[in-house]
């Protein structure tokens, strides 16, 4: 009797517990979810980085009447940009040119400038137009050329990528020509004897910024290859020299994620949250290990694409691709927004992403027409080859 | 595969261009809800965006706290005065900003400034000039969320894009009626949380607890009228919280209340599992039907309810809240019943789906409560 009476109290002390607990913490976690005023005068709500004080501002105005002025802090706006990956110093690299471009005849350094605003933007095809005035004015402008061989080449562009590269070693130190055109080659066929190429070279004398150029097309030529220790090796040796490079800290990510160490992954990622393009991986490297923080990292990516969505802009399409297919599992949007980012950009991971969402999302023939530029251009990757052979077998 | 870099370092300064670039490009978001000539909503800027407007960083440490903030609060109401024109017709509204609050969004915390106008007569077309950062930032944006009469429109505004008209319906109360009542259905069919907290008290409905084991009730009746008593006592408790929610004269933060659903589905699930309350579970669908409602009502206050139909739309809504419930319950009931005396039901669904559904709340109640 007494034992009948005893395991139901105990049932319902339980249960008393659990909802007083759970009670309890619904009622102290903070409630935020709209505006509020902090407690403390003192609390920080911002930190700014150089070159987004309000003083700032006025020496834009000063540069609105000197270019003298104007194109240094249009490369150092730029420059920011690249160094922390942020847009907001495209805008203000912007302010400062835009008396300039609207100039009649704008001197060649502007329109330079902001062709690599607009290639920043994805603006290809303006981009490109505004490096043909440039090189009208300036034919032997390098860096007119190099930004032209890199938009021609994400467009898949490669014969005009290769005249503009060609272009470009006839100016230029013949190491650096020959990492442009070799870079190239790696692409349209010649991966094998490219890489070659550029492990002959020797980067004796080179600035950091040069090592790191050659670093990271010898890391992805080997991803390429299917030789991920040799990439792995480029990848740590560029981030050793620049460890600010969230572009190949992402290329190694991937490397890792691909490998399934997901763990590694997010070593490396440490603090890089603030990084969309790297907080991706760190999505998906939680995802792989069903880490609760995924749910937070998640709900930013979404936030940021969708306001990029809603201002119409298309930066990070391949990301959004990539998103819904590896952290939402939605493949059939993720193939159709890697659809849209093929009709425009033409990399490999362009590709690989296209072909991995066709693939999951059971409609492998949606990524022909990209498998059929890949047999023309004679581009060759490992990773594709794996999918899209799986993908012909299944059909 | 350089989307992102293009290196050189050649004879210019020139370091890269990037073009896989992170950082949500500067938004500022400009909400405007219109209720007949009445105007209101908020502007929101990030930190960062407003010390470019009208420097807020005073003592230079390149930190902006609270008390900067505040002490920048009147320049910043009339650089916004100055730069963001909203018109009915051919008229600028009269356009006031309250006092600066601030809000937390995923990129970092936002100056939040609430605004509210007055345009002369009953709005038919509203003109807003953005003109905000267009100097010290043209890549800037403004995010237009405008809402009128229930209907939402967005925009993008700023840029190189001049003065932007909309065109507000006045939507007839019929119309109106149909989609909140759709609203209502949807919401409830959609948000399984709900439906959850509901069937977990209505498992039991057909069963009768006796010497700590679930026994089938004999003949319809006792049944039934379980369900009645707790459908009934959820339908009346959230309908009173919606409905003093809508009126703005209860609110509570979304996040708790959030917290407290998912919460209320484990207690409820649990209750089935280790059975507290057996009788008159429907003290428990009232209790947190209360709850329940101030869920409802977030979905509610995300739509709006329009002017001169404010009523009409509260009621469809929650009369497609009932409908959604109710098409749930005369699915799953009958055959609750039917089942009821298989061992799968009693210590099959009973227990395990319960458990199932106390697990599954736990992670959403995770989730919600630690974000």
């Amino acid at each position: 009797m007494s034992s009948g009476m005893g395991r139901p109290r105990v049932q319902q002390g339980r249960l008393f517990t659990l909802g007083a607990v759970v009670l309890l913490c619904a009622a102290l976690q903070k409630a935020h979810g709209g505006p509020y005023m902090p407690s403390s005068d003192s609390a920080v709500l911002a930190e700014l980085p150089a070159g987004a004080h309000y003083a700032d501002v006025s020496a834009r105005r000063l540069a609105a009447g000197r270019v003298d002025v104007a194109i240094p802090l249009a490369q150092f706006y730029i420059q920011q940009s690249r160094l922390r990956g942020d847009l907001r110093y495209l805008g203000y690299a912007q302010a400062v040119l835009a008396p300039w471009v609207q100039q009649k005849s704008p001197m060649p350094d502007v329109l330079v400038l902001q062709a690599t605003l607009q290639q920043s933007r994805h603006e290809f095809s303006a981009s490109l137009a505004m490096l043909e005035r440039a090189l009208s004015v300036s034919p032997r402008n390098p860096q007119a050329l190099l930004i032209q061989a890199t938009v021609l080449r994400v467009l898949g562009r490669y014969p005009e990528a290769g005249a503009a590269c060609d272009q470009f070693s006839r100016i230029v130190e013949s190491r650096l020509g020959a990492l442009c055109i070799q870079s190239l080659r790696g692409l349209n066929g010649h991966l094998e004897s490219a890489y070659a190429a550029l492990l002959q070279i020797s980067p004796q004398g080179w600035l950091s910024s040069e090592k790191s150029w050659w670093y990271s097309e010898l890391g992805e030529m080997a991803v390429r290859l299917g030789r991920d220790d040799e990439a792995q090796r480029w990848f740590q040796q560029d981030l050793s020299l620049v460890p600010s490079d969230f572009y190949v800290r992402g290329a190694y990510a991937d490397l890792l994620l691909r490998q399934g160490r997901a763990g590694e992954a997010l070593q490396l990622l440490q603090g890089q949250e603030s990084f969309e393009p790297l907080l991706l991986r760190i999505a998906i490297a939680q995802r792989q290990m069903h880490d609760p923080r995924l749910a937070q990292s998640s709900a930013r990516l979404k936030a940021a694409f969708a306001a990029e969505e809603q201002r119409g802009e298309a930066v990070h399409r391949r990301e959004l691709a990539i998103f819904l297919l590896e952290v939402e599992g939605q493949p059939t949007q993720s193939l159709a927004t890697a659809l849209k980012n093929w009709a425009v950009q033409r990399e490999p991971d362009d590709m690989l992403v296209l072909v991995s969402a066709a693939k999951a999302a059971g409609n492998p023939a949606a990524a022909q027409p990209a498998l059929d530029f890949m047999r023309t251009q004679g581009l060759s990757d490992v990773r594709v080859n794996v999918l899209s052979g799986a993908a012909v077998a299944s059909r | 595969m350089n989307t992102a870099r293009n290196p050189w370092l050649l004879s210019a300064l020139l370091l890269a261009a990037p073009l896989a670039q992170a950082h949500i490009a500067s938004n500022g978001f400009l909400s405007l809800r219109i209720d007949g000539s009445k105007l209101s909503g908020s502007l929101e800027l990030a930190i960062r965006d407003g010390e470019l407007a009208v420097g807020l960083d005073r003592d230079g440490d390149g930190k902006v706290t609270w008390g900067e903030l505040q002490a920048g609060q009147t320049a910043l109401q009339n650089y916004v005065l100055g730069h963001l024109r909203l018109l009915g017709g051919a008229e600028s509204c009269a356009m006031e900003l309250g006092p600066v609050q601030v809000n937390e969004r995923v990129d970092g915390s936002y100056l939040w400034l609430p605004i509210s106008a007055a345009c002369g007569g009953v709005l038919k077309r509203l003109s807003v000039d953005y003109k905000i950062l267009n100097v010290e930032d043209p890549s800037h944006r403004g995010l237009l969320t405008l809402s009128a009469s229930g209907a939402i429109q967005t925009a993008v505004l700023g840029g190189s894009s001049e003065l932007r008209v909309f065109e507000l319906d006045h939507p007839s109360p019929w119309g109106a009626f149909i989609e909140y009542l759709r609203a209502g259905i949807w919401h409830i069919l959609s948000g399984i949380d709900h439906l959850l907290f509901l069937l977990s008290l209505l498992l039991p409905a057909v069963l009768l607890r006796r010497q700590s084991r679930w026994e089938a009730v004999s003949i319809a009746a006792p049944a039934f009228a379980n369900i009645v008593k707790v459908v009934t006592a959820f339908t009346l408790a959230h309908s009173i919280t919606l409905s003093l929610a809508a009126f703005d004269v209860i609110r509570l933060p979304g996040r708790l209340t959030e917290s407290v659903i998912a919460a209320s589905i484990i207690v409820a699930a649990l209750n089935n599992v280790f059975p507290r309350v057996t009788e008159g579970r429907w003290r428990i669908a009232f209790a947190f039907g209360l709850l329940h409602g101030f869920g409802f009502a977030s979905v509610l206050a995300e739509m709006g309810l329009p002017k001169g139909a404010r009523l009409v739309s509260l009621v469809a809504f929650n009369l497609g809240v009932e409908t959604g419930q109710l098409a749930v319950v005369i699915a799953v009931m009958p055959l609750a019943y039917l089942l009821r005396s298989t061992a799968f039901y009693r210590r099959g669904v009973m227990p395990w789906g319960s458990s199932a559904i106390a697990g599954l709340a736990l992670v959403w109640f995770l989730q919600r409560a630690l974000g």
